[in-house]
């Protein structure tokens, strides 16, 4: 069962805007984050996590969604 | 039938003029399983997102779940404050846990890219559940009951 995660923004923290990232559910935390979705999700792979939630920070000249 | 509760997830805002101490946006996005006619799956945040005409997903995830999308059928896109970008469509299967899973013709397109998370619209998601929204609780609720 994945662990709850109801609030990136301390998860988040300190990762660049509109880098994306790796995290793993289980362990509730962030596994790899870079420009590169697939190089991503391939670190996160590396450290033994199959399917890593991928998310993406939000961009700073753009951070509110309408 | 299936009924289901999620908790909204907190997005960061950063510091800026209109937000000085920066702020959190709670917004109603599920964390769902993605799986292609590929048989690769990715797991990914979706954003119910009623505005939406269909369900859409960056492109990025596109190259994750191994689709060639030269291959596959292709229209122009719209959305606020963004120019016409071209979306390619496939049928998926979106897995939201708790017996919430079911088909959708997606597109994949440059347009949400930005965004990072996928959009759950009206065909393909809001045709098939009953959503309701409860925000001062920071919880929404989706039912196969319509």
């Amino acid at each position: 069962m994945a662990a709850a995660l109801t609030d990136l923004a301390a998860l988040l923290e300190g990762i660049p805007a509109g880098a994306w990232v790796a995290i793993s559910e289980t362990l509730n935390k962030v596994l790899a984050h870079g420009p590169d979705a697939q190089v991503v999700l391939r670190q996160a792979q590396e450290q033994g996590e199959n399917l890593p939630l991928i998310v993406r920070v939000p961009d700073q000249n753009a951070a509110m969604f309408v | 039938m299936a009924s289901a509760t999620y908790p909204y997830i907190g997005f960061p805002i950063a510091v800026s003029q209109v937000y000085p101490q920066g702020m959190v946006a709670y917004r109603p996005v599920a964390r769902a399983t993605i799986t292609a006619s590929t048989g690769k799956s990715a797991r990914w945040l979706v954003l119910l997102d009623s505005g939406a005409d269909a369900c859409l997903f960056p492109l990025s995830m596109a190259k994750m779940l191994g689709l060639d999308v030269t291959k596959l059928p292709r229209a122009l896109t719209l959305g606020v404050g963004s120019q016409s970008n071209v979306t390619w469509y496939d049928t998926v299967t979106i897995d939201l846990g708790q017996e919430i899973k079911f088909s959708a013709y997606v597109g994949f397109s440059e347009a949400v890219e930005r965004i990072g998370t996928g959009l759950l619209g009206q065909s393909g998601f809001f045709e098939r559940y009953r959503v309701e929204f409860l925000l001062s609780q920071k919880l929404f609720t989706v039912d196969s009951s319509l």
